[in-house]
């Protein structure tokens, strides 16, 4: 599903954020990506959405390769991946319901059908209740669900997660990612970038750990990445 | 449309719909985008009546002029046709080669009808009016000599054409001297085509200047939904979507400037018109200013939706592609 072969990225000013990294996550795979912060966790995710492009090596997703992607064909790209962020990114003047509606509209679909599926993605994350609500009237905890919420709702094949529990106590965070699962079950590829080392302790799936721009770890858990 | 994952469909093509029902979807779409623009327009009064504000005045002055320009080329139309040749013809022509020219000159394709006052008749018409009366009769001779006037036809009457016409005239042999009294007119005409280019620079330049406000009024717009534009995109929106709604707010500005421009020169004309009544009341004229006919006022209100769309379009091309997600 997401390939890097051989990838470089040195940004502008000869600051080296990732070398020579090479991983590949199957499809239908839930994988975490940690390191500390500067590692190169952002880059890595930012080359796979393609807000940045690579300067020596290749990342494919779903074996196209990225590099040979137009500027133009960046935005439809974007639609078959749901990326969700540490700061949200939603609309703050707009209703929860418009804003996981978003993609949608986008898209170009019916009313009828944006309906519906927005209140099956809120009803997802358990925000059934809040769809006419703004999102600065939600906690953290629940405005990070809408964003979820928005990243599904158009059924894409890949999932994308930028610290998703950035700011939130253990238990939501756990809930967060007993949400990933659910959608991982449902054959959806996740792909999650965390430092909280604690929650990806708690569960067995394959971690990725960069550390100043390499990958040095590429498996399951184990107990000297709490280490680290 | 999927590149990365063949057979995922997406957006309308997700559930089968007809082409009647995708296109009754754009439109909704696109009506849906126009009103929130212009909701938006409404959300700041006293900005957006600025931008308006400016955009019309701005068609106002280049329309009034044209306005100007037109009705006197109207009132000198009816000048125009009066223009005359009078052709005096050497005393010691005869009469019947005096009928011998005017033979020949009806057959002139320029020359839309001819007068012919012999000497004596002139002589008669001339006691009458001067009154001298009698003293006129002591002359020994008739000191006047033939004319004949020479009323072109409406292609003719032109300064220009009428100046050809009366020298060709000239040439002919029985011909002393000829007259045509349109210097006046010629320096009308000259006066007119300056004023006219004029009309003309000052609305291009104020055209320029509207589509720079324009294109700044959308800039600062595009700037401040600088973090909505980076959601947009992250979620998969194209470029062409996040203009629309900054092409709409163009259309609205010059929408609504092209009719403040329409009241503000209906208002000019009335205000205008008792003033020139009274002028043309001066010269026995009757007169009626004539306005902006409806095809006039439907390229007023385009050229101004042309200039708000091409003020954001600029905008938009340049700033939107600035804002990409770090």
């Amino acid at each position: 599903m997401i390939k890097f072969e051989q990838v470089s990225k040195t940004y502008p000013g000869g600051q080296r954020a990732l070398s020579k990294v090479d991983f590949h996550i199957e499809k239908g795979e839930m994988a975490f990506l940690t390191g500390h912060s500067g590692a190169g966790k952002s880059t890595l995710l930012k080359l796979i959405s393609i807000m940045e492009r690579p300067t020596v090596g290749r990342v494919l997703i779903n074996g196209h390769d990225l590099n040979t992607i137009r500027r133009r064909d960046i935005a439809f790209i974007r639609r078959d991946i749901g990326m969700i962020f540490q700061s949200h990114q939603l609309l703050m003047d707009k209703s929860v319901f418009d804003n996981v509606a978003l993609p949608l509209i986008i898209e170009g679909y019916t009313r009828k059908e944006t309906t519906k599926r927005v209140e099956a993605a809120l009803e997802m994350v358990g925000l059934s209740d809040k769809s006419r609500s703004l999102p600065i009237t939600l906690s953290g905890g629940e405005q990070q669900r809408v964003g979820i919420a928005r990243a599904v709702v158009n059924k894409p094949p890949l999932l994308l997660a930028d610290e998703p529990t950035g700011n939130l106590d253990p238990k939501l965070s756990m809930e967060i990612v007993r949400l990933f699962e659910d959608f991982n079950q449902a054959g959806v590829s996740v792909f999650i970038a965390t430092h909280d080392l604690g929650l990806i302790a708690r569960m067995r799936y394959r971690t990725l750990t960069l550390k100043q721009g390499k990958m040095i770890t590429d498996g399951l858990t184990d107990s000297d990445l709490e280490a680290d | 449309m999927s590149i990365l994952f063949k057979g995922r469909r997406s957006g309308a093509s997700d559930t089968n719909i007809s082409l009647l029902q995708t296109l009754v979807m754009v439109l909704v779409s696109h009506v849906r985008q126009a009103l929130h623009s212009l909701g938006e327009l409404w959300r700041q009064p006293a900005a957006s009546i600025m931008t308006i504000g400016v955009l019309g005045l701005s068609i106002t002055l280049p329309s009034t002029l044209y306005i100007m320009v037109k009705n006197t080329e109207k009132i000198s139309a009816g000048w125009e046709q009066a223009s005359e040749i009078s052709l005096f013809l050497k005393t010691d022509t005869s009469p019947a080669s005096a009928q011998q020219l005017l033979t020949r000159l009806s057959t002139w394709s320029e020359i839309d009808s001819l007068t012919y006052v012999p000497a004596d008749d002139a002589l008669k018409e001339f006691q009458h009016l001067s009154g001298l009366g009698d003293a006129i009769a002591y002359l020994e001779s008739n000191p006047l000599p033939d004319v004949i006037l020479v009323r072109p036809t409406e292609k003719f009457a032109g300064p220009k054409a009428a100046e050809s016409l009366l020298q060709k005239l000239k040439q002919q042999r029985e011909v002393d001297i000829g007259k045509l009294d349109i210097e006046w007119l010629e320096r009308l005409y000259a006066v007119l085509d300056i004023v006219r280019d004029l009309v003309t620079l000052i609305g291009g330049l104020l055209f320029i200047a509207v589509v720079l406000i324009i294109g700044n009024t959308i800039r600062l717009n595009i700037l401040n939904k600088r973090d909505e534009i980076i959601i947009m995109k992250l979620v998969g929106a194209t470029d062409a979507f996040i203009h629309r709604p900054f092409l709409y707010t163009g259309f609205w500005y010059g929408l609504l400037g092209g009719v403040i421009a329409w009241m503000a020169v209906i208002l000019i004309l009335w205000w205008m018109d008792s003033s020139i009544q009274a002028f043309a009341a001066l010269y026995q004229k009757d007169f009626a200013i004539t306005g902006l006919s409806g095809s006039a006022l439907l390229t007023m209100l385009a050229l101004s939706v042309g200039l708000g769309l091409a003020g954001s379009m600029i905008s938009v091309q340049r700033h939107v592609k600035e804002i990409e997600p770090k």
